[in-house]
């Protein structure tokens, strides 16, 4: 399966990783609601690091649509905030 | 609903506007073409930006660096003549100029790692650009194919998310070197307004008097290598 870490690229990654990823997800949803930073950071470079470590990366000049989309490494808990409230889902 | 499926939607939002577009295959991905080219001059302006904000920071922190030298120096001139109250003075500009040399090194590591950042993605694009438009010209001969539908879709997916993602790369650098600006311009208008004199050369009392002190000190020096000159040629 195809994921993309926004700003750094495609992997292509075992199917068997994903339940792993949305139980990370899971859990960054719940520290973003308790404001808890560290821990979102924590589980934000978890999730990225796994996708690192057992995907490949996908040759930069293949044009393929990803399955799943990560954020950015850099991604704040205040962005990810907005992004659940839906400030960050305007077009454009 | 959790952050993957989010970006998912962020990213696409950014570009559906490109396939939206399509009524004649063909000229949508001319149209996405040319829209991939724009992005990548994006990209590449982006990189000047941030070139040219990190050079002027850096000479901002090279004036504070050779300032550093300067106080130094002064500190202990002061000190020789028994002047410790413009000594401690000067040690004291000498530590605010440090930290200030510190948030500025801050800057220019942190403008270096979004520039790396922003070169990667300039490379990315320019190979995915690159295979679109290879892609592209073989869709458009096999036009009439029935694959050829279906072979559009696929290939303006997969770029339209590249260029998503590097919209969403672009935005957040020029936000992050504009915020560096904005600061960079603020300490030269602090300098200006004199609040700074450490960064314009301009001069309040104690820079003054610390100026002062360096000339004579110089000129004490001079007068006593030329002192000595003269009494060796007299000894000949």
């Amino acid at each position: 399966m195809i994921v993309r870490i926004l700003t750094e690229g495609q992997y292509n990654l075992p199917g068997q990783f994903v339940d792993k990823l949305n139980e990370v997800d899971n859990k960054i949803v719940a520290v973003v609601e308790l404001d808890d930073e560290e821990s979102f950071e924590r589980l934000l470079q978890e999730m990225l690091e796994l996708v690192r470590k057992h995907g490949s990366p996908v040759p930069i000049d293949e044009l393929l649509e990803s399955d799943i989309v990560l954020p950015e490494p850099d991604l704040t808990i205040k962005e990810a905030k907005e992004l659940f409230t839906g400030e960050g889902l305007l077009p454009g | 609903m959790g952050m993957l499926s989010r970006m998912s939607t962020v990213v696409k939002s950014k570009m559906n506007r490109i396939l939206d577009n399509a009524e004649d295959p063909s000229e949508t991905l001319d149209y996405a073409y040319e829209k991939q080219l724009e992005m990548l001059r994006k990209v590449k302006k982006g990189v000047v930006e941030m070139v040219t904000t990190k050079r002027q920071i850096e000479i901002q922190s090279n004036k504070v660096q050779s300032n550093i030298k300067r106080l130094e120096v002064q500190a202990s001139q002061a000190l020789q003549i028994g002047r410790e109250d413009l000594a401690r003075l000067a040690l004291q500009r000498m530590e605010t100029s440090k930290s200030e040399l510190e948030g500025l090194s801050n800057q220019i590591m942190n403008l270096e790692r979004e520039q790396e950042k922003l070169t990667q993605a300039e490379k990315r694009v320019q190979a995915k650009v690159q295979a679109f438009r290879n892609k592209k010209e073989i869709i458009k001969a096999q036009y009439n194919a029935a694959q050829a539908q279906v072979r559009i879709g696929s290939a303006l997916s997969g770029i339209s998310e590249e260029m998503g993602d590097v919209s969403l790369a672009i935005e957040k650098a020029e936000n992050k070197t504009e915020s560096l600006r904005a600061r960079a311009g603020a300490i030269d208008e602090l300098a200006e307004a004199g609040v700074l004199n450490d960064f314009s050369g301009s001069q309040d009392s104690l820079s003054i008097e610390l100026e002062q002190l360096s000339a004579q000190q110089n000129i004490e020096t001079q007068l006593a290598a030329l002192k000595s000159k003269i009494s060796s040629e007299e000894k000949k």
